[in-house]
């Protein structure tokens, strides 16, 4: 099943009935749960989840940074080659290079013994053919372009000596340093203030904007998904549950639990009220309910819902919704129109 | 920020015997049949300890001696079974008054300021700049020979390493949210320290415990056989590894039967500490 | 919504806190004091019985240095704090358990925030038995209302934290908070560190307990709409200050402070409608350990200007129980001449 397009032209990357398990002490268990989506060119996807949702696992598992005992099936198609059944040679090729991955981390995502130049002239020793002096030129040029301030002093800095924001970006400049077609973010604006998260989505708008790439924006923030994203996809418990343009979903939800994650977000003009929101919690991924995993959750579920597994099946619009009722979700209205 | 879930991870099947970790079974029931031969030797031990059997001067192993007999005919099988009572007791003596004059210093310490932890982290220098067998022993010949000086000795000694585990455990778990909020319920500190904080850091005490009193049997015997620690005729298998060090090559069971023992002995009590460490892991 | 001519029940004045680093043999040899983090720089506000307050600011603002002073589990190094007019540094022994009972604290980590080792029936028991809040007999009974109150099933009690999720550990926060029935409830980053949909659940509790119980509220957070959300009045905190008080509507609809403004402006609508490619505020945050001259946000603010750099403005009125710092006492003000562009950048 595709995330529908209106317009024929045809996708960067293809996602097909991916499969993320691990084997844990209960057993073995579907952290992404045959997951499909197709990103398309210069459009930024956002993936949308909360705890144990699998959206970054999904990401990972694209990038094969998936390590054993978690097994990976299904097919990511770049350009025309599975991603995932690339020789490591291949796929060191196409990492770093024309797929490029940002985390939400950057403490952790960076290496804290090498300066931040040089580490940025790595990734352009790896994917470019430019010599020594040129990659420090292109290396002070991205530094620029990520709005570092006096990138020749700082080239030689450590990451340590780096703020939270700073770090983001210096982490958004190696990945962009051999300007990939495909970013895939991994919540990089969780850990940051607000201020600097605004900097941070605006920067990175910008640069899909000149450098024409793709975005798969993974976040837990409907805020920065209304912000940032042109579609997008909500996970539970490892499966997309609704996807579509942003403006539409918001608009006539058609999931109870996307309906219900925009309930949950206090508005303005509603102070002190009950927010709309879910009973429950998310389920343990080795104790998943029969039938729609949202089902004990949900205010519309009936007995059909506990027996069948909803499909993600197509709707007007470009749109994809797994739900049996998602008519009345619908009928029910958005929580922010 | 949200706390992602934690990712599913393979953690190595442990072996378990019902709920509990194999290791703690199997450690336990050496400990349990060790306990045994402590209190009632007499029910195993075919013969009396102190008998000597002239007819049966330095015998090797048969059936009527499984372990053979020393240089004064005393069956050895019985001796090493005797000294199950006395080895086990130095096992506790020589590591419990530690264990609690540690634990206790060290959750005051750990829950002081910068000052007496200075102090503190001094003292534990100067304790641990020397092999702790030469204090011991320097404390013994001082005091003289025998058993309960050699509880003093190392109890004098000892309390540094478990308030040390201790102290560094306070310290962490008083950074942690639910010590500020006994705080602002207005506990009073003592409360705080012994009854929500050492519960939580008792657990690297425990398990040292254990090996500590696996340590403690050898350093008895260590003693035994520097004739510092249990003197002769005592069953102790330090006591006999000293009669048998003449005898290795020509009647070799007198020294090996006892060291056999403290080993599996001392095997039981790390065991024991292995599986205490599993089951007391706090879980998240 | 109500006004607010309740009495005032804690009263900040000038509060002031540093944290010494450990002193380096640089500084010493060169004979400077050792470096500080300045984490509070003169705060002073009033709360008032039955409110909400809501404080709201990013890292290094301050407000959970802020809101443990309130409830003394840290000491003011200067100014002080008025509980009932009372100063509670002044207090100890069953004075300061006393106010230990009255104002409460629930903290942001779910899974530090509960001892380990202690189900919740012993943690409940002991928060009733230490205040001596009921007869040892009354206690069980009291327990299962307290679980109710918080909307956990009873068999709840006799379980240890690990086997709950985030948010049910931080129903058990408040409910052991609520043990003691204080009149003050301090809560910090309270459904930071929870997934959204559990984060309303929370928050909707919080809502209904504050009606129950008539409580005084204190809600520190960095995400403005939750504190919208849920205050009658908030105060906006930047570098170990308040730059901005005033009851909630008025302050978001139209901010008096520049940083209050860039705040609003950067926090993302849930409306795709409205986007911009204008970066609400430029700069990064500077770090506690050097406070910058004069006022603490000239270095970031569009409309900054020479006095901002040497003085610092205090707390002016600007409204109705509506207050900033900020010399620029026309800003925000509709009918205010057009101020100078903001500069797109880094």
């Amino acid at each position: 099943m595709t995330a529908g397009m209106a317009t024929p032209a045809a996708p960067v990357l293809s996602v097909r009935n991916l499969t993320t398990t691990f084997s844990t002490s209960a057993g073995r268990v579907a952290a992404v749960d045959d997951v499909s989506f197709d990103v398309m060119p210069g459009e930024v996807l956002g993936v949308v989840g909360e705890s144990g949702s699998g959206k970054s696992v999904t990401l990972r598992s694209i990038m094969r940074l998936i390590h054993s005992p978690g097994q990976v099936t299904g097919s990511a198609t770049w350009h025309g080659r599975d991603l995932l059944g690339l020789s490591e040679r291949e796929l060191r090729k196409v990492r770093g290079g024309e797929i490029a991955m940002i985390f939400q981390e950057p403490t952790t995502a960076l290496n804290p013994v090498l300066p931040v130049g040089l580490q940025i002239e790595e990734n352009l020793k790896a994917h470019t053919p430019l010599d020594r002096a040129g990659r420090r030129l292109r290396a002070i040029e991205l530094m620029n372009l990520v709005g570092i301030p006096e990138p020749e002093r700082r080239l030689r800095d450590y990451p340590h000596q780096f703020s939270g924001g700073m770090r983001q970006r210096a982490m958004i400049a190696i990945s962009l340093a051999s300007n990939p077609r495909l970013l895939l973010a991994d919540e990089p604006t969780t850990a940051l203030d607000v201020t600097i998260q605004d900097q941070i989505l605006k920067l990175l708008l910008e640069l899909k904007r000149e450098l024409g790439m793709s975005v798969v924006f993974v976040t837990h923030d409907l805020g920065v998904v209304a912000a940032t994203c042109d579609r997008l996809a909500v996970m539970y418990a490892g499966r997309i549950v609704e996807s579509g343009p942003v403006r539409a979903v918001f608009e006539e939800p058609r999931h109870a639990y996307t309906r219900g994650l925009l309930g949950s977000v206090p508005r303005s003009g509603a102070e002190r009220t009950m927010l709309l929101s879910i009973e429950g919690t998310p389920p343990s991924l080795a104790a998943i309910p029969t039938g729609c995993a949202f089902n004990p959750r949900c205010s519309f579920a009936t007995d059909i819902c506990r027996r069948d597994k909803p499909q993600l099946s197509p709707i007007d619009g470009g749109r994809l919704v797994a739900c049996h009722h998602h008519d009345q979700v619908a009928a029910a209205g958005s929580p922010i129109a | 920020m949200t706390l992602a879930a934690p990712a599913p991870v393979t953690t190595r099947r442990r072996l378990r015997v019902g709920r509990l970790p194999a290791t703690a079974v199997a450690g336990g029931v050496i400990l349990l049949i060790s306990l045994f031969l402590g209190l009632f030797p007499q029910l195993v031990a075919p013969y009396d300890p102190t008998v000597f059997d002239y007819n049966a001067l330095l015998a090797a192993p048969s059936g009527a001696h499984w372990f053979g007999t020393d240089s004064f005919g005393r069956d050895v099988f019985t001796r090493v079974v005797y000294a199950y009572g006395l080895d086990l007791q130095i096992a506790v003596f020589a590591t419990i008054p530690s264990f609690i004059i540690g634990t206790i210093v060290g959750a005051l310490v750990g829950y002081s300021g910068p000052l007496v932890q200075a102090i503190f982290g001094r003292i534990v220098d100067a304790v641990i700049t020397f092999p702790f067998l030469v204090l011991v022993i320097a404390i013994v010949a001082v005091l003289g020979p025998g058993l309960v000086n050699m509880y003093i000795a190392v109890g004098v000694v000892g309390w540094v390493f478990y308030a040390r585990l201790v102290s560094a455990e306070v310290r962490v778990q008083k950074r942690l949210d639910y010590a500020d909020a006994g705080r602002v319920m207005g506990y009073r500190p003592w409360r705080i320290i012994f009854l929500h904080l050492l519960p939580n850091s008792i657990t690297p005490a425990i398990v040292y415990l254990m090996t500590d009193m696996a340590l403690a049997i050898l350093l008895g015997s260590s003693l035994g056989y520097l004739g510092l620690g249990a003197q002769p005729p005592a069953s102790e298998w330090g006591v006999q590894i000293a009669d048998g060090k003449n005898f290795m090559s020509t009647a070799w069971w007198i020294g090996v039967f006892p060291g056999i023992a403290i080993v599996i002995t001392g095997l039981g009590f790390s065991l024991l500490g292995d599986g205490l460490a599993e089951l007391l892991r706090t879980k998240k | 919504m109500s006004p607010l001519p309740q009495k005032v029940l804690i009263s900040a004045q000038e509060v002031s806190k540093e944290f010494r680093l450990p002193q380096t043999l640089g500084r010493r040899l060169r004979g400077q004091p050792p470096l500080a983090v300045h984490a509070l720089n003169g705060v002073t506000f009033t709360l008032h019985h039955g409110e909400t307050l809501g404080i709201v600011g990013e890292s290094g603002c301050g407000k959970s240095t802020l809101a443990r002073c309130l409830v003394r589990l840290l000491d003011c190094d200067d100014g002080k704090v008025l509980f009932e007019g009372k100063d509670i540094a002044a207090l100890a022994g069953p004075d300061l358990r006393a106010f230990n009972r009255r104002a409460q604290m629930i903290f942001q980590d779910p899974y530090s925030s509960l001892n380990p080792r202690m189900t919740v029936r012993q943690m409940l028991n002991e928060a009733l038995s230490v205040h001596r809040m009921r007869p040892r007999a009354k206690i069980p009974a009291r327990i299962d209302e307290l679980l109710d109150l918080v909307r956990l099933p009873a068999d709840a009690a006799d379980r240890y934290p690990h086997e709950f999720s985030g948010g049910q550990r931080q129903r058990i926060g408040i409910a052991r908070a609520l043990a003691v029935e204080p009149e003050v409830l301090v809560a910090d980053e309270l459904v930071s560190a929870l997934d959204v949909s559990v984060q309303a659940q929370v928050v909707n509790l919080l809502l209904q307990l504050q009606e129950q119980l008539n409580l005084t509220v204190v809600f520190v957070a960095h995400d403005l709409r939750l504190v919208r959300h849920i205050s009658h009045r908030v105060a906006v905190m930047y570098l170990g200050r308040i730059v901005e008080i005033g009851p909630t509507e008025q302050l978001f609809s139209s901010p008096r402070h520049p940083y209050t403004r860039a705040l609003l402006d950067a926090a993302p609508e849930l409306d795709p409608g409205t986007r911009s490619t204008k970066v609400a505020a430029r700069g990064e945050l500077p770090s506690p350990i050097n406070l910058p001259k004069g006022c603490a946000f000239h270095t970031r603010c569009p409309h900054a200007f020479e006095r901002c750099a040497i003085e610092r403005p205090i707390l002016s009125p600007r409204g109705p129980a509506h207050e900033a710092a900020c010399h620029l006492t026309a800003f925000g003000l509709p009918s205010a001449a057009p101020i100078a562009e903001d500069t797109v950048g880094s």
